[in-house]
């Protein structure tokens, strides 16, 4: 397990170092950067206060020097920075993050809570009434689109009680009780569509498993219901399930752009749309590469995970 | 008179009163709260308003700064008899209007602290008309050519400043009254309004929570006893059109966003919560077409004015604008304006014709002149910004083009890219959108119509309408100006120099306990929230 592990790092910190050389090459290809965007807000461009302008920031320097520069910075723990606010880029940064996580890991605990043990009712009573409810459930979940939820949720309590979530961000140690509630619409609206998915592979991995010599062993063994769903069938069909879990996780780190901006949270995935429309590459670069850092991550808890669950994964043995 | 209607009098006086009463701002204004106002996107640069053109910074900086001299807040229609002094106690203008001298008010602080003297007024002054020997340079001047006439800014004493013109421009002052044109000080590097705030102004800055809100407080040091009455302001950024709707909705917003608030936005909100306060007021941005006079087919000065001819501007006003915009010349139209020519003065012009056949009759006539034909088509491709209120007016002038032989095509631009292109001239036709800070002559035609100005995006450039322009900028008479204005704007139009479609019109809402906060005529110029107090 451990050489596993430590490949698996190694294999990750090649990958960020060829996600950063994509990431800087694709914010360079994008026509514009922030000079333009500068000028826009004033109506016009002139050339030779740009090329002062792209001088000051750094712009005016080959690629190849400005991607070695940002990989120093990284090396460092120095982000360079943001050229829009002119303040270091961490600085900007870091106040994102815990909203974002906190977001995703509680609409990932919405999603897991709904999505399992509905997908496990659906498949034991498969072809039901209650399955046939279920399953409509879920695919109402994955064709409403998290904004638009998101955006019903509001117009319902403004229409019906007048009352909307906070607008800026409350921590827990101002209100907790405020903070649980900016949180948990947003959470709602993004866990449902999650719910979803995860209620469907679980409801299809079940069955398959359900079907299985050793379930059927198991029931003529007098097993209990209860041991035999949750034990035998559950703990082997989880695998999918962990793996869509993994990949949603990583997915709302940099989806959550609308759900963040319906909401109002000041949310890594809302900054990110706003810092890639400004050219701000300080910010974008770091931003995507705290993506790519969960991304990374979520995959490798996801393996670690397969291997605690099912005892026929045997890493680096 | 009978007993009867003797006994009618007291409740006639009453009701006589109630009628006549003056507005609600003459309730004894009161002391304390704060109000939460919409911001739609972050302020960038900062509260840098030198270094910026949009209302997105201008509206929520404001507060921290002061002119010398300042459109009255309280009065809605902006002009030279509605300014009154701020930094500037009182000024005079000496020489035939060649030299304009400021006295200052003594005793005011900036926010730190330090002392503000004439020093900090020429420092800005010569810093934005970019002297020899400025002390100091700004990253991006965009309104350096208002300050173009100024020969010198003289520091007489502490408490006197003299602008020395180099020839009359009584609109000088009505610029230096914009809500671009705060003074700042000269001991703090212009860079750093970027990220901070030392200002004179009413209201201190608090706290910048990025991407969150811009909080300020009062300022207890403030030049003026007794104001400001509110004890702070919040500026809530919020991206989401939605959301911000049903912020102001459910009470979380005191204030909208100047030029937020659309006819039908403001009908559903009034239908929602009728006690809302809606003001429909001009925002000083009109939507225009520009077309490249530098390059085939617009050079033929034909083609451009069949493009004019072809556009009914009041069948846009409806269906784009759903009747929330007014139709007009290169400057805002009456009621709302102050310059601009009103209905009576529009037939005759190009696209203003009783029955818009006519007008599409005209413009097929002047293609074919031109060598276009039904068979022959000119095909071009239309630019336009790439966000929804750019792209709904491009939709529908290339419909009206299409009914006239002119097959446009839409590309839409992003907003990275839009002005760098326009400033190029690496277009041939594109559907614009134009604000102005006051609503002034010379603030409009030297930065839209002067020869070589970036901002004159079609690159028109008439000899006889500069000379037109600098007429009206040193004519002293405020009648014979006014005709020479009417006049620049109607060969403007005939020249369809960037033939004008429409003004946008706001409707500018407010919570009913807001008092004092009259929207203006032009949108970059209210904000100083001086005057506002909180019946709450």
């Amino acid at each position: 397990m451990k050489t596993y592990v430590l490949q698996r790092l190694v294999i990750a910190v090649l990958t960020l170092l060829g996600m950063s050389l994509v990431i800087f090459t694709l914010l360079r290809l994008a026509p514009g950067d922030i000079v333009d965007i500068l000028f826009s807000t004033a109506g016009y461009v002139s050339p030779s206060e740009k090329q002062a302008i792209m001088k000051e920031l750094g712009i005016d320097r080959p690629y190849w020097v400005q991607y070695l520069d940002w990989l120093r910075q990284i090396a460092t723990g120095d982000l360079g920075k943001s050229y829009r606010y002119d303040l270091p880029a961490w600085q900007i940064i870091r106040p994102l993050l815990p909203v974002t996580l906190e977001l995703a890991a509680l609409s990932m605990v919405f999603a897991v809570a709904l999505g399992v043990p509905t997908g496990v009712i659906s498949a034991v009573r498969q072809d039901t009434g209650l399955d046939y409810v279920l399953r409509i459930f879920s695919l109402a979940g994955l064709s409403m689109p998290a904004f638009w939820l998101g955006m019903v949720i509001i117009l319902t309590l403004v229409t019906w009680l007048q009352w909307i979530p906070p607008l800026t961000y409350v921590s827990p140690a101002q209100d907790l009780k405020l903070h649980a509630v900016q949180f948990l619409l947003p959470a709602l609206a993004v866990g449902y569509r999650s719910s979803a998915l995860i209620m469907r592979i679980t409801r299809s991995a079940l069955l398959e498993v359900l079907r299985e010599d050793y379930i059927r062993t198991a029931w003529a063994k007098g097993q209990g219901g209860r041991v035999v769903i949750w034990r035998h069938a559950l703990k082997n069909a989880m695998l999918p399930v962990i793996t869509v879990i993994g990949i949603e996780f990583a997915f709302l780190i940099g989806g959550l752009v609308v759900t963040e901006r319906v909401f109002n949270l000041p949310g890594v995935a809302r900054f990110l749309v706003d810092a890639i429309l400004w050219r701000d590459y300080p910010i974008v670069q770091n931003l995507v590469m705290f993506i790519a850092i969960v991304v990374i991550l979520a995959n490798l808890l996801v393996d670690m995970l397969y291997g605690v669950l099912d005892p026929r994964v045997r890493y680096g043995s | 008179m009978n007993r009867a209607r003797i006994a009618a009098l007291p409740s006639l006086v009453v009701l006589l009163s109630l009628v006549l009463a003056p507005p609600a701002t003459s309730q004894t204004p009161k002391h304390g709260g704060t109000l939460n106002l919409m911001l739609r996107e972050e302020l960038s640069p900062g509260f840098a308003i030198h270094e910026t053109g949009t209302i997105s910074t201008v509206w929520p900086a404001m507060p921290c700064f002061n002119n010398l001299v300042l459109f009255d807040p309280l009065k809605k229609t902006e002009s030279v008899d509605t300014i009154i002094g701020e930094l500037a106690e009182k000024w005079s203008w000496q020489d035939n209007f060649r030299n304009l001298v400021f006295f200052l008010r003594k005793g005011v602080k900036w926010h730190d602290g330090q002392a503000f003297t004439s020093r900090d007024v020429k420092f800005t002054f010569d810093m934005l008309r970019e002297a020899a020997d400025a002390p100091a340079k700004l990253r991006i001047n965009p309104r350096k050519d208002w300050y173009a006439n100024i020969e010198a800014v003289e520091a007489a004493d502490p408490h006197t400043v003299v602008f020395r013109l180099r020839k009359p421009q009584p609109s000088l002052l009505l610029m230096l009254a914009s809500g671009y044109a705060p003074v700042y000080a000269a001991h703090v590097p212009p860079a750093s309004y970027r990220t901070g705030c030392v200002g004179t102004g009413p209201f201190k800055l608090k706290e910048w929570r990025k991407g969150e809100y811009v909080e300020f407080v009062r300022n207890p040091d403030y030049f003026v006893k007794g104001r400001p009455y509110l004890d702070g302001l919040k500026y809530l950024i919020i991206a989401e059109r939605g959301t911000r709707q049903a912020a102001l909705q459910a009470g979380k917003l005191d204030v909208a966003f100047p030029g937020e608030t659309t006819k039908t936005a403001a009908e559903q909100l009034k239908k929602a919560v009728p006690q809302l306060v809606i003001t429909p007021v001009s925002q000083n941005v009109n939507d225009n077409i520009i077309m490249n006079v530098k390059k085939p087919p617009f050079d033929n000065p034909k083609v451009r004015l069949a493009v004019s001819h072809a556009i009914d501007r009041r069948a846009l006003v409806q269906a784009v604008h759903q009747g929330g915009a007014l139709v007009g010349a290169s400057l805002a139209p009456k009621p709302w304006g102050f310059w601009g020519l009103g209905e009576r003065d529009l037939p005759g012009l190009p696209g203003y014709a009783a029955k818009p056949a006519d007008e599409k009759a005209k413009a097929m006539k002047l293609m074919a002149e031109a060598g276009y034909t039904p068979d022959k088509p000119l095909k071009v491709e239309m630019v336009t910004r790439a966000i929804a209120i750019y792209v709904d007016m491009a939709s529908f002038v290339i419909n009206e083009l299409k009914l006239v032989g002119i097959e446009a095509s839409l590309k839409q631009i992003e907003t990275a890219q839009w002005h760098p292109m326009a400033t190029r001239g690496d277009y041939q036709i594109g559907a614009n959108l134009t604000g102005i800070g006051p609503d002034d002559p010379d603030a409009n035609f030297y930065e839209n119509y002067g020869c070589g100005s970036p901002r004159n995006y079609s690159q028109y450039c008439s000899e006889q309408v500069g000379k037109m322009i600098d007429q009206q900028s040193q004519e002293l008479d405020p009648k014979k100006r006014v005709e020479l204005v009417y006049a620049i704007q109607k060969k403007l139009e005939a020249d369809a120099a960037r033939p004008i479609l429409d003004w946008k019109i706001d409707h500018f809402t407010v919570w009913p306990h807001v008092k004092n906060l009259i929207p203006h005529q032009s949108i970059y110029n209210f904000g100083r929230m001086q005057e506002v107090w909180s019946d709450k």
